[in-house]
């Protein structure tokens, strides 16, 4: 099944840069305002008990799930398989993840890299994003994060992502 | 060290001022929300995946790959979306741009330069997130997409995230009351 939304797919594919720089450009500027981290919210909240960064996470999966619902009745053609765990099962990969792999594998894939995250983003002082804003305001260490992100995208692409899926099947996670 | 980490993150931000409640994170966490909800009804057409309207690593992934593919002709994989179209998502560059343009206006640009052995440190630490990052499917943020989506591994990154930052924030807790004893 194809998803259709608002926009015919001749007019989408030249909307999809512009419309994506908009909305980069209102989230550039207003977490180089806010601050916004999604880590330095649970670290905060964690050292110091507070909760102004952790309100910024919070709110963004409660109001995604708010988007995803009001647009779900107004263009239902547009939010495939909304409601994830009920309509594809528990744990199962969301379109674009490599295929062949069993559930458990997902749910490793979940948990490992979100541990590790964590624990790597919370030595550096933020998130992705925030090191991008703070690229952005003339931090170069944040910079050569975000040239190591570039850097790194070519090698999951070229080598990591085949790797790791043969890895996974290799210690008995294929189906 | 807990100032400087405070600083970095922002949580010295609670000056007053008439647009208070737009500096607030709350407000970008609602808005991103929103709006990452919106795109994906008004672009779903052009490819997939869903719940794909903001993420800081996957959106990096395809406007690298998909330059590179249209520079040199390779064939990096990318999201559907940005295969599809005629350039790949921008939102980077825009939030780039937008924190650029931001920090100009409040005066807060400034060039803060580090040791090569921070640059080679955070170099290396983003290569690692990406990997990370694209192991998963996804940053925080469209964790929390797909969190909102309806997707419980989402969920359990984003707990087992939680986890990791409490154990890392521990660790750097004890080094610095080691580096004071």
């Amino acid at each position: 099944m194809v998803a259709v939304g608002i926009l015919p797919k001749d007019i989408a594919i030249y909307a999809v840069p512009v419309v994506t720089l908009m909305l980069g450009l209102l989230i550039g500027y207003l977490a180089q305002r806010s601050g916004y981290c999604s880590i330095g919210g649970f670290r905060d909240f964690y050292l110091f008990r507070h909760t102004r960064l952790l309100s910024g996470y919070i709110t963004l999966i409660l109001a995604s799930f708010a988007g995803y619902l009001l647009f779900w009745f107004i263009i239902p053609s547009a939010m495939e398989g909304f409601l994830w765990a009920n309509t594809n099962g528990l744990f199962t990969a969301i379109p674009g993840a490599p295929g062949g792999l069993s559930p458990a594998a997902y749910f490793l894939f979940a948990i490992i890299p979100g541990l590790f995250i964590g624990l790597i983003c919370v030595y550096l002082g933020g998130c992705p994003i925030r090191q991008t804003v703070m690229a952005s305001e003339g931090n170069y260490k944040a910079a050569w994060f975000f040239v190591g992100m570039c850097i790194g995208s070519i090698i999951f692409a070229a080598w990591v992502s085949g790797a790791v899926v043969v890895l996974m099947k290799l210690i008995g996670f294929g189906v | 060290m807990y100032t400087h980490m405070s600083d970095q993150s922002g949580s010295e931000h609670t000056g007053q001022s008439h647009r208070d409640w737009m500096r607030h994170p709350a407000f970008l966490g609602a808005l991103i929300g929103i709006l990452a909800a919106f795109t994906q009804a008004l672009l779903i057409s052009a490819g997939g995946p869903v719940a794909y309207g903001f993420c800081v690593a996957c959106h990096t992934r395809d406007l690298v790959n998909g330059l590179t593919n249209i520079v040199a002709g390779t064939h990096l994989a990318l999201a559907p979306i940005s295969a599809n179209a005629v350039l790949p998502v921008m939102s980077i560059v825009g939030v780039l741009i937008g924190g650029y343009i931001a920090a100009k206006k409040s005066k807060e640009h400034k060039i803060r330069k580090g040791t090569n052995l921070e640059y080679a440190i955070y170099f290396l630490a983003g290569v690692i997130v990406l990997q990370l990052a694209m192991i998963f499917g996804g940053c925080p943020y469209r964790a929390a997409l797909r969190t909102g989506y309806g997707d419980l591994s989402a969920l359990a990154f984003i707990i087992s995230m939680a986890a990791g930052v409490i154990v890392g924030a521990y660790i750097m807790l004890k080094w610095a009351e080691r580096e004071e004893a």
